[in-house]
């Protein structure tokens, strides 16, 4: 029988399966144009961390670019109410240099925003819902949770350099802390702040211990409250009964000044890279919008089909093939008989190349047998 | 079943004892052939030999989940990886060596050859000096003598190969060394058993007072 939905491709299903997660938990679908004028990506080109933008001339002579990123476009373009909340969705593709190839590829997203007044119940449900879409990917999943105060509180309060925070944050996200140490001691940092960076490069695990460890070395007000607001988060997940697929990992880290709170990166067994990523970015929407908020995360559902192959053991349920010239009346029959039967059904003249058939059977004219 | 991507050579024989010794040992890798992937059951590792500079790429694209490559590579690369430890193994310097008489011409950018021309420019660019990168994939302390550079960007140990072809150090900027590696993907699902790894090691390092 004809399994539409199991026979499809990784991506394209997974595109009607977050599609709908995000429908029931009353997210509207964004859709948007392929081009944004070039100057809006310049403006905020910090939040693009270096990826180029492919620019091209208008025909009315202006500069325009082939979307890098889609959040910057929802939060420009979306209807932003202060008081309550805007809920969008997107499935769309965007254009980035590879880190891999050094190349212009074409990166299939998909992913959710919540913008307007933010409070603790839609970053529950923001989190929640980046967990359910990595479910839908593999049931082998995890997703690890930062927050961004742990840096940017402490670099804040430490008034360091610019090029010696890249070098810190970068040592975070590799969790390098010999390098680290190295870079404390060319900057001559003082002893408590190595102290504390080198033990958030190796925070990371179970969710309480981890957490156990954070407010041990809590170095401000700030990182007190981002401690209370990661537990808050960890406790909407468990009432839901996720909170088993959550580790606590400090080298989750945005290196952009956009985002400003939680944050966190999904992962699934066969990727080998993250297949999802966000946080909450108010710096970013209230550049863009006065006084709004925002959190939201994308899907990468470039590679799945490599990394989740479909396997089917045939291509088509029944081939037909067609001997005869003439009585094509009587074969579209005989096909759609097949189908509302429930079968896949293909007509060739000739048995194509590589192809498997759960079951073959020919026309004469007449009949099909 | 862990993945290990070793360095061929004896960077990966020295790597080895030190991982057999920790209790990840594979007595399949002594043995007189030319495989390149040696298994072990009993201790749920798999290692594989690879061409040193392509252990980063193994272990970014999850063939391998940790590995151990010089801090070159990496930094010559552009990987999303964890850099766990520094073994202290292979140390060595990234230099700028010229030939023994030579002097900087301020009126024009200096010609550099070298195998590393990403960690070049960055060197470079930290001062804003203009440079014509010479890319080379051996046999670098050849450039200036014959005029191709001005200087060479290079790995330098002892400095012997150097001496020997009338050149010297004028600038050693980059401190080099082999690195555990891990894809953070499989560090997400089999962290206890890195993290295992890396412990022990580290263990090691600090008894032999080199941490």
């Amino acid at each position: 029988m004809f399994d539409f939905f199991g026979s499809m491709p990784t991506e394209d299903r997974l595109i009607f399966e977050l599609s709908k997660l995000y429908e029931q938990y009353g997210y509207r679908k964004f859709c948007m144009a392929k081009f944004e004028e070039y100057s809006f990506y310049s403006d905020n080109r910090d939040f693009l961390s270096g990826e180029g933008v492919i620019a091209f001339n208008n025909s009315d002579g202006r500069l325009m670019a082939l979307k890098p990123d889609i959040t910057l476009s929802i939060v420009k373009n979306a209807r932003i109410d202060k008081n309550t909340c805007t809920k969008t969705y997107y499935n769309e593709n965007v254009y980035r240099i590879s880190q891999e190839t050094n190349d212009y590829k074409e990166i299939k997203q998909s992913g959710v925003e919540l913008m307007g007044n933010i409070d603790s119940y839609s970053i529950g449900e923001i989190v929640t819902l980046a967990l359910k879409s990595l479910q839908k990917i593999d049931s082998d999943c995890v997703l690890c949770l930062s927050h961004m105060a742990f840096i940017s509180a402490v670099l804040d309060e430490m008034k360091l350099p610019a090029t010696a925070k890249e070098q810190i944050i970068f040592c975070q996200r590799n969790k390098n802390a010999h390098d680290l140490k190295a870079v404390c001691d060319e900057y001559s940092i003082e002893e408590k702040y190595v102290e504390y960076f080198t033990a958030l490069t190796s925070l990371n695990g179970k969710f309480d211990e981890v957490l156990q460890g954070l407010r041990y070395i809590s170095m401000n007000e700030a990182t007190d409250k981002a401690c209370d607001e990661l537990e808050e988060v960890y406790n909407t997940l468990c009432s839901v009964s996720l909170g088993n697929k959550v580790q606590l990992d400090l080298s989750v880290v945005n290196p952009s000044s956009y985002y400003n709170g939680i944050i966190f990166s999904g992962y699934v067994k066969a990727s080998p890279t993250p297949v999802l990523a966000g946080g909450r970015y108010d710096n970013l929407a209230s550049k863009i919008r006065k006084g709004i908020g925002a959190v939201g995360f994308a899907v990468y559902l470039d590679n799945l089909n490599l990394h989740y192959p479909v396997e089917s053991e045939t291509d088509c349920d029944i081939l037909i093939l067609n001997k005869s010239e003439h009585s094509d009346i009587t074969l579209m029959k005989a096909v759609e008989d097949f189908i509302s039967q429930g079968y896949s059904v293909r007509v060739e003249k000739e048995i194509p190349e590589n192809f498997k058939a759960g079951k073959t059977m020919a026309f004469d004219g007449k009949e099909v047998k | 079943m862990l993945n290990i991507a070793l360095p061929k050579g004896r960077l990966g024989d020295k790597v080895y004892e030190r991982l057999a010794s920790i209790g990840y040992d594979c007595s399949e890798i002594y043995a007189d052939n030319r495989k390149l992937v040696f298994e072990s059951e009993e201790n749920n590792v798999r290692y594989l030999l690879v061409k040193p500079s392509d252990v980063a790429i193994y272990v970014a694209r999850g063939a391998a989940d940790i590995g151990i490559v010089g801090k070159d590579i990496l930094d010559e690369g552009d990987f999303d990886l964890y850099e766990l430890l520094d073994l202290r193994l292979g140390v060595c310097h990234m230099c700028v060596a010229a030939k023994n008489d030579y002097v900087e011409d301020h009126n024009r950018p200096i010609r550099v050859a070298t195998k590393f021309p990403n960690i070049a420019k960055r060197y470079y660019s930290s001062f804003n000096r203009e440079i014509d990168i010479i890319k080379l994939n051996g046999s670098i302390e050849i450039a200036p003598l014959l005029g191709l550079s001005d200087v060479i960007v290079d790995i330098v140990e002892t400095g012997t190969t150097l001496k020997e072809n009338n050149l010297r150090v004028y600038e050693k900027f980059l401190p080099i060394s082999a690195r555990l590696i891990a894809n953070k993907s499989s560090y997400r699902f089999k962290g206890d058993v890195i993290n295992d790894i890396t412990q022990k090691l580290r263990e090691q390092l600090i008894k032999e007072g080199k941490i």
